[in-house]
Order: C-alpha cells, then structure tokens, then sequence
C-alpha cells in the first residue's frame, strides 16, 4: 500500500474527494440564470390571468430539487451500474413511450402520460428514452473486441437508435429524435468508428430523410415549420410570427439589453412559447448581446467539463456516456438557440437547464449525475 | 483509448464550432441590427388609436340646430380575432342582427381595414342585440358594439341642397387625405356646406398611445390627446322661412300641374327654385330647390329605391337647381337690360317713350319680324309701362342698337357693351356662394356664336343674337340665384353682393373662428335714381302690372312688392316654358329682401311663379291667407 503524506491512496482516490466542483458549480449558475428568465417570461401573463406570478417558478424549484437529489442518488452510485442494467434502462423507457400511445393514459396533446394524483408532474417518455439510448450506445462500444467498432457493432446501436427515432417520430416527436440522432453519432465518433463507416451512415441517413418526406411520416406543422426555415417569405403567418418575434426579442436586446423585467417582447407575451423553447430569447432581450454571451459561456463551460470527464475516465463505458452527454447538450444547446436566433429550423427542442418542464429538467440532472459519478470514480 | 482522444478533439472542435456559429449570429442580430429590431419592438408593442372629433353643428339665423349629432350603437367584427369558430360567429351575428350572411360576410371582408382593426359592419343596432352580444362575448369573439356618432336632422330634409350630407369617405378621398386626418371609417362632407366648410366641421383626431400585449389588450396608456370638436357654422338660412319656400314652392308646382299650357297640355311642372337675398349683404335666407332628396337617407346608407331615385338623371334631385343649373331668364332680365340700354346706347334715355308695337323689324328685315307677345297700340310709352306691360318690341329696339353697336366697332376692345355690362352684373360666372358645383350660365356674344354655326349662320353674330338677349330670350341663361345676385344689386343701390350661406364660424366654446369679408365690395356704375326708377317701375307690375292678378288682394301698401314676371321659352317643343317671378319685398327704396321663384315647366310667370312667391311672402311676413278677389280685367296669362 502506497502512503502519500500519511494517508493512502486509497484514501485519496475515494469517489467523494472527486466531484466536480466546477461542473456543479456551471450546472447551479445556469438553474438560478433559468429561474430569473423564467419569472420574467412569466409573471406578467400569470398576474394578468389573476394567478401568483411565481407560480411556474416555484414549480421549477420543486423539480430542481427532485432533480439534485437525483444527481446525489446518481453520484452515489457507481455508474457502472448503468452498464449492466441498459438493456433494462432501454426497455423500460421504450414501454413508456409505447405507455404514451395508450388513449386515455397520455395527456391530450400526447406529449405526456399523466400521473394519476399528481398532476404536479407530468412524465414525457422521449426524455428519458435519451437515457435510455445513450447507456445502451455506451455499453454497446465499451465492449468491443476489436479497437474499433466493427460494422456490426454500428448495426446494433443503429437499431437502438433507429427503433427510439421511430417510435419518437410516431409521436411526432422530432426534436427528440433528432437528440437521439446526436447521441448515436456522438458514442460512434468517439468510440472510433471508421470514418468511412460514419461517412456511409451519413449518406443513409439522407436518404432515409428524404423517404420519410415522401411517405409523410413527417406530419405537416413539422414540414411548415422547417420550410418556414428554408423559405421564410412564403412561410404560414403562425410559424414566420414565431420566427419574428423571437428575432425581433433577441435583436432589441442589443448590446446590453433592455434590462431585467423591461423587455417589451418579453412582458407583452409577444414570443410564443417563451417560457418552453424559447426562454433565450429572454436573456437576448433583456440582457443583451453580454447577458446571452454569458449564457453561452456557461453552457461552454458544461460541455468543457463532460467532455473534459470523457477524457479523463480511463473506463471506455465512462467516456462513451460522458460523450454522449456531450452531444446531448450540445445538440440541444445548438438547435435551441440555433432556432431562436433563426439559424435552424423550429423544432421544439428544450434548451437545457432554461426551458420551462419536468421530465427534460430532470433528465439533465439524470445526467449531470452520471458525469459526476464517472468523474469521481475516475481512478476506480 | 487513443482514438477516444483523438475523436473527443474533434468533438470538441464540433462544439467550439457551435458556438462561434451562435456567437456570429448574436452578434449579427444584437449588436449590427439591433437598433433596427428595437424599432421592430417598439412598433409591436405600441399602438395608436385615432379619438374622432364630434363634428361642428349647424345652426340657422336665429341660432336653431338645423344639423345635430347623435349616438348610433355600432356593432364591429375584428378579423383577427374570431377565433377558429369564424363561421358560426358570423353566421350567429347575422341572425342577432337580422342581416343577410352573405351581405355581412361581404361586410367584413373588406380590404379598407386591416384585419386587426375593427370593421363595422351594422349601424343603429338595437340596445336589446347590443346588450345581448355583449352579455354572451363568449359567443362572439372578435365582436364588439361602440358607440358612433352621426348627423341628425331636426328638420328632416329641410333645406337638403344646401346643407348637403356626409358620407363614409371613398378609397380615393382616402389616398388624397393626409392619413392623420383621415381614417377608413371616417365620414366626410359629400355635399353643400357639408363638403365646402369639411375643414371646418371635421374637427382634429385626438390620439391615443397605448401599449398593448400579443393579444392586442390594452396594459396601458401611454398618452392621449383628446380630439378638437369641429366648428359650428351659423348659417344666414331662416329654417322658418326655407320650409315656407319649400311648402309653398311644392305647392305651386302642384296646382301647375292641374294648368294647361298654350298648347292645352297640363304643364309639367318639372323642378322649382326659391331663392331669398337679404340684398344689404347677399345673406341667403332661403334655397329651395325641387325636387329633392333626404339626407337622413345617407345616415343609414341608401337604399336601393333611394339611389335609383337620386340617379334619375330627368329629376336630377340631387342637383341644386338654385346655382347648379341655368335658364333663359325671359322677362326678368329687363330689369336690367334697361338699366343697360340706358347707360350705354346714347340715345336712350331712362325716363324717355319709345314705341311699343306689335311686331318689330331689324333694320329692311321685314321676312324675319320679331313680335310682341300680345298686340298692342303701337305708341310710345315710358320704361316703366314697358316693365310693367312687359312689353318685347321696346327692348328690342335696343337690341337693334347694339347690334348696330357691334356692326360700326367690330374691332374695338369693346365691340359688345351689352354682354360687357351682363357680365358686370355677375351673368356667365359662378356668384362664388359657399356651395360646390355652381354653374355659370352663359352670356351669348359674337365668339360664342362662332362657335355654335348651328344657330349663327356661318359663325356670325347675327341681330338676333342682341335683340333677345335685350328680353332675356333667345340663347342666355342664369342661374336662379344669379338673378337673385343681379336683382339684390337693383335693390340695394348698386351693389353686386357674394351671396353666402355661412354668416359665421364658431368653435365648441362658442369663440368666433371667422368673420364674413366684405361680401358686396362690387359697384355697379348705375345712378342711384336709375335704379330707383326701376324699382319703381317694377313695384308697378304688382298693382298694375303683369303680376297684378297674381297679388290681387294683397297688402302691398303694408308689404310693398316690386318684382317682374318672366315666361322664357326653352327653345324647343319637347319643354314647356320656364316660369319666373323676381320680386323685391320691402320699402321700394330700401326693400328687405330679394326672393327670386322659378318653375321649370310651369307655364307664364304670373300664373305659376308670381302665386308662389306671393304665398311665400304672405308666409314670411304673418300675413296669412290674404284675400284674392277676381280679377278679370286681367289676362291670367301675362307674361
């Protein structure tokens, strides 16, 4: 047994001298920055409606702290744990996603499966299924014999992959889909897979999009919405005013912005679905070119620590699911705020951590506690 | 693991790439459009709304509201917020409002108004269905009732003509006016002093600055300037003495229509004109004109029987008949065409004889002999036995003589003295009365001939061209109130007046915005004892004259009356004779007002014109039905 000044390595290497302080650190500043984006996008419809204008910010507390303690429980874990149990993860989330297509069980938008006597939280299967895919990815390329996956390993994780994206794109779910595209792709990357192979899968890729185009597997406020994108003067009133305001939100902002609470965009409700998909626009309008900087730095800041956990977990599981993760907020990141900024199509993916919601609140923390768990267990 | 690093760099670079994709755009959107999209923002947010003035009221002489306000409740469908039900709330609006759907689907669907703006779509609705779509809003989104304001009409359609109406303005009126002024749903003066003082009764918008949310609901004010009210307009009309013209006038033209015309048909009796002048200031007491119309009809929107009617182009009611049509004036026009041979042929003179015959020969011209209307004696009788005989062939003489005149100084500046002196008395040009549309008549000389070889051989200005013209016959034509101008200068002195409508401009506050000018600045170069001869002389046609059966009977020495009939041929078959009486009531030497009758179609001017304007006197003047007794002695037919 090595002894460093008295105590032993052992010792040192204990999970919880190893949590990421920084990480958590990132992860709290961009909860507190959502909470005070969420009341300014809020009160002013809620006062107006006769309700407590906190209302949907003390919900979003409660979910926060459902979702810290999921990070303890998590982190407490090994989270090779994971590892063993995917297929379980995977199927479990896959049977609520088939839960979702119960009538009766699901909310009416079919979005949700209501839970009976709480209605406090509603569960969205698509954000858990991430989890799901994403373990199971991992666990797939951590056990390759070869150095890198061979084209039968890719096959398999495809069909994880591709099986999620079409129960999602049944329910019309396509940014979740388009989440689980990244999480796939980023396992494959990092797992080293040929790069012919990605290239191959890429060209499929295109052509299997363009089939579901033709067959009309995508439903048509889907297609309005990334042809509003493509060609946005012929766009339908409802989508281009989605489009607008939310430009005209993040452009009035400026240098330094409006300032907190004095957005007119924002007070006025003129951004739909601001408090959801579009809670950027907010710190755009209100903070300014700085604030929606320091917004971006913070998200920077968490992508650098996941992928920093990747690469330093010496267990390929570890770094295939730090990786994923990655992908997972960036993508997210970069098609959320892609949207509002009118660089990508409306899709109606969260932005993560911001964005008003239970299921995709928590699943961040699902995975927050996993990337601590990797980093503290990093030496074992 | 190698790999693992190596692909994690470029993950890596994947995100940074990201981000200085989102940073470009950010700084594209924030810091290089910016102040663009603030303006964007502002403009979301910030609504005007225009306050509509009341419109200026009109008040006649003696200060009785001749054209009020009031409130009708409005119902307006905003588009943009029907909601996905669009249809069933038409469909239920229509029936509340007991509208045809297809008529109020077309109402509301009009390109005047943006769909965010509200569009009315029925006026004067019910208090009951008013009620009814407020207490049920849910059954009605987009729907709302308000209260507009518009023009009532105590007197009903007195006085039509001059105070014309207003209407909801036109796409065109709207692309000219200044869009502060302005908005589609606004009201403007479409005719009468409606549209000549628009300026005046308009008033200003007020505006209103609010800011609303996304759905359009109002979270505050931001500032208001209330609207100005527009300016009342104090009119010289007496609405007493405008609706005894216009009874008497349709009166008149009734019994017309039970006369024969020389031919033995009944006489038509087509449209009828009563001016009254206060000749001191040109002051339009009344202007009737017949037939006419009611501007109440334009309140509600006309009808369809309504607009047929207005669009009879044989009636013409819309037409003012006072200023907007002319006539050959026939005798009434010697007046002042004596008042011309006198001052400009050198061998006449106002108080010498000259023969009255029976038929007159210009010059060896005997193939083509002008004739009197009635025989007579042939001897010589003074002006004043011409006017009051009415006598043809002592005019003209005159006429000859201007001919001549026009013969010996073709090429002098003022080769035609007798169309020179017409036009100074205000003949062939608008009188310049506070009314739209006002027709000059026409005062035929020698360029006018050449151009019309249909009637002047070969373009030339032949004899007959003056001779007429000296008894009002023949080519010229006045307008009604011309005539009253005309005979409004005999009997003030010489004076041609501006005859006008409004006395004076007021405020809400009741504060004099604008005064009459100086409104009778022209002299006539008349001695003043010329026209007092001719007053005189007319004053005679009533006791004595043509006009004496007419105003047999009434008490012309406690209501003196000079006047002179007129029955002027309209040049063709297919018309009946225009009828006139053109009177001065009041001491002769300083009569108060001046009241010119015309009849189209009505026969001799003592028959129709003369009885009218004697009825409208007994009326003004308090003296009731006067006695009447025969008068056989007289022709009835007198010109």
């Amino acid at each position: 047994m090595d002894l460093v000044a008295g105590r032993s390595f052992a010792q040192e290497r204990r999970p919880i001298k190893h949590v990421d302080w920084v990480l958590l650190a990132t992860t709290a500043t961009l909860v507190i920055v959502g909470m005070f984006l969420l009341y300014s996008a809020t009160n002013q419809t809620l006062r107006q409606d006769g309700l407590d204008p906190f209302q949907r910010v003390k919900r979003q507390i409660f979910v926060v702290v459902l979702g810290l303690v999921l990070v303890v429980v998590i982190a407490a874990f090994d989270y090779r744990f994971f590892k063993v149990y995917a297929g379980f993860f995977f199927a479990g989330s896959m049977i609520l996603m088939a839960i979702l297509l119960i009538p009766g069980v699901s909310s009416p938008t079919g979005a949700y499966i209501d839970i009976p006597g709480a209605n406090l939280l509603q569960i969205s299967p698509p954000e858990f299924l991430k989890i799901g895919v994403l373990v199971v990815a991992a666990a797939i390329c951590s056990e390759l014999r070869t150095a890198a996956p061979e084209p039968r390993d890719v096959v398999r994780i495809l069909i994880v992959a591709g099986s999620s994206v079409t129960v999602l794109l049944v329910n019309v779910e396509i940014g979740s889909a388009i989440v689980i595209v990244a999480i796939a792709v980023g396992v494959l990357v990092v797992a080293g897979t040929r790069w012919r192979h990605l290239g191959a899968l890429a060209v499929a890729s295109i052509v299997l999009i363009a089939l579901a185009f033709q067959l009309n597997v995508i439903e048509d406020y889907q297609l309005e919405r990334i042809s509003a994108f493509l060609d946005p003067e012929n766009a339908a009133e409802s989508v281009r005013y989605n489009l607008e305001q939310s430009l005209i939100a993040v452009g009035s902002g400026g240098v330094l912005g409006t300032g907190y609470l004095s957005g007119t965009q924002t007070n006025l409700d003129y951004v739909p679905e601001q408090h959801t998909d579009f809670i950027f626009t907010v710190a755009g309008e209100e903070f300014g070119f700085v604030g929606a900087m320091v917004v971006l730095a913070l998200f920077a800041l968490l992508l650098w620590r996941a992928i920093r956990i990747a690469y330093l977990s010496k267990d390929p599981f570890g770094t295939y699911v730090a990786a994923a993760i990655a992908s997972m907020f960036a993508i997210q990141m970069f098609v959320n705020v892609g949207m509002v900024l009118g660089i990508m199509p409306i899709t109606g993916i969260p932005l993560p951590f911001l964005s008003y919601g239970g299921s995709a609140m928590l699943t961040n923390f699902i995975a927050i506690g996993m990337l601590q768990s990797i980093h503290m267990r990093r030496f074992t | 693991m190698e790999r693992s690093s190596a692909r994690l760099r470029a993950l890596a670079v994947l995100v940074a790439l990201m981000f200085v994709a989102l940073t470009t755009r950010l700084w594209f959107l924030q810091v290089l459009e910016g102040p663009a999209f603030r303006s964007s923002a502002r403009e979301n947010s910030v609504r005007f709304e225009y306050l509509e003035p009341l419109r200026g009221l009109v008040y006649d002489r003696n200060g009785v509201a001749i054209v009020e306000n009031r409130t009708s409740l409005q119902v307006r469908v905003t588009r943009d917020e029907l909601g996905p039900d669009a249809e069933h709330v038409v469909l239920r609006l229509a029936e509340v409002l007991e509208m045809d759907v297809a008529d109020l689907a077309r109402a509301i669907d009009t390109k005047q108004y943006f769909t965010f703006q509200a569009v009315p779509v029925a006026g004067f609705v019910d208090v009951d269905v008013a009620l009814y779509i407020g207490e049920h809003a849910e059954l009605f989104p987009g729907v709302d009732v308000q209260q507009a304001s518009v023009r009532a009409y105590p007197f009903k359609a007195l006085a039509a003509h001059s105070l014309g109406y207003v209407g909801l303005i036109t796409e065109d009126d709207l692309d000219r006016a200044d869009p502060r002024d302005y908005g589609p749903n606004d009201v403007i003066g479409r005719a009468g002093i409606e549209t000549v003082y628009e300026s005046s009764l308009r008033g200003v918008r007020g505006r209103q600055k609010f800011i609303v949310n996304a759905d359009g609901e109002t979270i505050r004010e931001l500032a208001r300037i209330e609207a100005t009210p527009g300016d009342d307009l104090h009119l010289a009309l007496d609405a007493r003495w405008q609706r005894i013209a216009e009874q008497e006038l349709g009166i008149g033209m009734g019994i017309a229509r039970n006369l024969e015309d020389s031919k033995g048909e009944p006489l038509r009796a087509t449209g009828g004109v009563v001016v009254i002048l206060d000749p001191a200031t040109g002051a339009i007491r009344s202007m009737a004109s017949l037939p006419s119309y009611d501007p109440r009809w334009y309140v509600r929107g006309l009808t369809q029987d309504q607009a047929n009617f207005l669009r009879n182009d044989d009636l013409a009611p819309a037409v003012s008949r006072a200023t907007g049509i002319s006539y050959t004036p026939g005798s009434t026009l010697k007046s002042v065409t004596a008042l011309i041979a006198d001052q400009a042929l050198d061998d006449v003179d106002l108080q010498g004889s000259y023969p009255c015959v029976t038929s007159y020969v210009h010059g060896t011209d005997t193939v083509h002999p002008f004739r009197n209307w009635e025989p007579v004696s042939g001897r010589s009788i003074s002006f004043a036995d011409a006017l009051r005989m009415s006598c043809d062939t002592f005019f003209y003489r005159f006429g000859s003589e201007f001919y001549q005149y026009y013969l010996d100084h073709q090429l002098s500046p003022n080769a035609q003295p007798l169309q020179a002196a017409l036009r100074a008395w205000g003949f062939e040009a608008p009188t310049g009365i506070d009314l739209p549309a006002e027709a000059t008549g026409l005062v035929p000389d020698a360029p006018w001939a050449s151009e019309h070889p249909e009637l002047f051989e070969n373009g030339e200005w032949l004899p007959f061209g003056d001779i007429l013209t000296m008894t009002g016959a023949g080519n010229i034509r006045v307008t009604p109130l011309q005539l009253a101008v005309a005979y409004g200068a005999i009997a003030n002195g010489g004076r041609l007046c501006r005859p006008y409508l409004v006395e004076r401009i007021t405020d809400a506050d009741g504060v004099l915005v604008k005064d009459p000018n100086a409104r009778c600045s022209q002299r006539l170069p008349y001695p003043g004892e010329d026209l007092s001869y001719v007053r005189h002389a007319l004053a005679e046609v009533v006791t004595g004259g043509t006009a004496a059966c007419a105003f047999s009977g009434f008490p012309t020495s406690a209501v003196p009356v000079a006047g002179k009939t007129g029955t002027a041929e309209r040049g063709s078959d297919r018309f009946q004779d225009t009828s006139w009486f053109a009177a001065m009531v009041g001491p002769v030497d300083e009569p108060d007002y001046v009241i010119v009758t015309m009849v189209e179609q009505g026969g001799f001017g003592a028959q129709v014109a003369a009885p009218i304007t004697r009825a409208i006197i007994e009326g003004i003047e308090g003296l009731g039905e006067t006695t009447r007794p025969g008068c056989s002695g007289q022709s009835t037919q007198d010109r």
